[in-house]
């Protein structure tokens, strides 16, 4: 005889639901090529640039060495909104151009294999998703940046760079990029939540964002006009320019708000445009 | 308490009406037929009973509960048209995945029982990518029993499935709902397979809910009719063609006549015509027919 059971309907706390849903998206993280794939690329790069600089021209003279220093590499040497060289463009910030493309891979698939359909039948709540993903995307970076510092740090060496710096202020750089990863890691899954249908729009979004154009773009109309750059440190890319080898703590919280209020804003409108729309 | 209780439900593509002021109701313990042509509002109406689209304008109530509630969402168990599974990663993987989403906490034992509910343990360490489309169905349907859900919303789950996979699932159907607690909604174009476990029905066109009825309600509803061979077909089918309205011809080649008579009456008819019948009996429609002729009624 079948024993009857009584209907119960429980569903895990906040807590519970955010830990299950971040031990999922780590998994999926540590077992997609992509992350490591993008980890490699974040190490190859600034060994690529910094060989670059050991090439001869056309005369066949050495060219004009990028950077005089390895942690030029990591950060650049004060806050350049406006770029003039490779070398003020080709630091750490670069990460965050691989990990946008990284992040929408990443996502796309949630979508392409109909994860998200799978997910959004259970208890899991929008807010949940987007707060996961954007805490495991921030992870990926954040390891990307890792990567990136020991790759740099290595081709600078090799090349025979010098080591001189203030060591508080790299660190505080270093610490300050890092924590922007979340800013960054919240704008990609926004972009990624908008263009989900569209997983080649989804890429090129977070590119573009990621090169942090529109602040160039921005920095040299206001550079232009004469006037203030500070308050471009607002954006995601202005304080990731920031976090530079003259950082002070100043900087690093700057960073911290900066990132902490992007994250939120992100969040909250990428739930809202989730519980508004088909999500499938 | 009825598991689902839908009133008029609708949901607007732009323009376009895709479920147009549905009602629907799905009692505790059924297995709930719901069938329409391609289009008709089938899928639009479980993805908003799941909670993957918003409605429109109306009610949907799970167990007595707004079907957005997260408590009740929690025991809801769902396939809609292919399973979201990775295809890197194996079947168990996928499952376990499922499994974490809804915080089961013994997740690895409850997807081993998933699996085998579906007999599917023997192909747990597969990729899914190697999975063929019954194997694929197969796993989406463990995937939604895992966490024992007491609503089952399945769209289309016997596509793919081979004449064995049928029989599982009709297996499994039935376990489901014996307590009587447990309920599952199923769309299928499989109406043949669909008869065989449903209790209740119902019938969607162009968004609205044409029909909803119990398996008896359609079992009284389903007409008799006589089915005949002779030793000449086609002078049998225009003799009862003059005498009766409705004649056809049946794909096993019988006569079938669907006016109220006896085979009696029909024997002797023919044999006064000079016709010898060879084999007769009287039988019941099916559901395929009883939803071609509703369909028919309605263009």
């Amino acid at each position: 005889m079948t024993k009857s059971k009584e209907l119960k309907f429980e569903s895990p706390s906040f807590a519970e639901r955010l830990k299950s849903m971040l031990g999922v998206d780590f998994y999926r993280l540590f077992h997609t090529p992509v992350f490591y794939i993008f980890l490699a690329i974040s190490a190859i790069i600034p060994a690529m640039v910094s060989a670059m600089t050991m090439m001869p021209d056309q005369n066949g003279n050495t060219m004009e060495p990028l950077y005089s220093n390895v942690w030029q590499i990591i950060a650049a040497t004060e806050p350049l909104y406006v770029i003039n060289t490779i070398a003020d463009y080709a630091n750490m910030n670069m990460v965050f151009i691989f990990g946008g493309i990284m992040v929408s891979i990443f996502i796309g698939h949630d979508y392409k294999s109909g994860y998200v359909k799978q997910l959004f039948t259970t208890h899991a709540k929008k807010q949940d998703y987007m707060m996961s993903k954007s805490l495991v995307c921030a992870f990926a970076i954040v390891c990307m940046c890792a990567s990136y510092f020991i790759g740099g740090t290595f081709a600078g060496l090799l090349v025979g760079y010098s080591l001189e710096v203030n060591v508080g202020s790299l660190i505080i750089a270093i610490v300050g990029k890092m924590v922007m990863s979340l800013g960054w890691a919240s704008l990609y899954t926004f972009l990624n939540v908008i263009f989900r249908r569209y997983f080649g729009i989804s890429i090129a979004s977070s590119f573009f964002f990621g090169t942090g154009i529109l602040i160039i773009g921005a920095a040299a109309i206001v550079e232009g006009l004469s006037l203030p750059t500070g308050f471009l440190n607002v954006f995601l890319y202005g304080s990731s320019v920031n976090a530079c080898l003259v950082s002070n703590i100043e900087t690093l919280v700057i960073c911290i708000l900066v990132s902490v209020l992007w994250t939120v804003f992100y969040n909250a409108l990428g739930t809202h445009i989730l519980s508004k729309s088909d999500v499938y | 308490m009825n598991a689902v209780e839908i009133r008029n439900l609708s949901k607007n593509f732009g323009e376009k009406q895709a479920v147009c002021g549905l009602d629907m109701t799905v009692p505790m313990g059924a297995i709930y037929g719901f069938i329409g042509e391609n289009g008709s509002g089938k899928s639009t109406t479980e993805k908003m009973i799941c909670g993957l689209i918003p409605k429109s304008a109306g009610t949907i109530k799970l167990y007595g509960r707004d079907h957005t509630d997260k408590d009740v969402r929690a025991r809801v168990g769902v396939l809609i048209e292919a399973p979201g599974c990775f295809p890197g990663l194996t079947v168990f993987d996928n499952m376990m995945l499922q499994a974490a989403n809804l915080g089961i906490p013994d997740a690895e034992k409850e997807v081993v029982r998933a699996l085998k509910m579906v007999r599917m343990e023997g192909a747990a360490g597969n990729k899914y990518k190697n999975c063929s489309l019954g194997m694929k169905q197969r796993v989406g349907i463990a995937m939604a029993l895992i966490g024992e859900p007491t609503l089952l919303v399945l769209d289309e789950p016997l596509n793919g499935l081979d004449a064995d996979g049928m029989r599982i699932m009709r297996e499994v159907f039935l376990d489901i709902i014996k307590d009587g607690k447990r309920s599952i909604v199923v769309s299928s174009h499989l109406l043949g397979e669909l008869q065989k476990v449903a209790t209740h029905y119902g019938i969607i066109r162009h968004g609205k809910m044409v029909r909803e009825m119990t398996a008896d309600e359609l079992d009284e509803s389903c007409r008799t009719y006589v089915a005949l061979r002779s030793a000449d077909m086609s002078r049998t089918k225009m003799l009862l063609g003059c005498k009766y309205s409705r004649v056809e011809e049946d794909e096993a080649e019988y006569i079938r006549v669907y006016d109220a008579t006896t085979p009696e009456q029909i024997v002797t008819y023919l044999y006064e015509n000079g016709i010898c019948v060879t084999e007769i009996r009287t039988d019941k429609i099916g559901l395929e027919e009883y939803y071609i002729d509703l369909m028919k009624e309605g263009r």
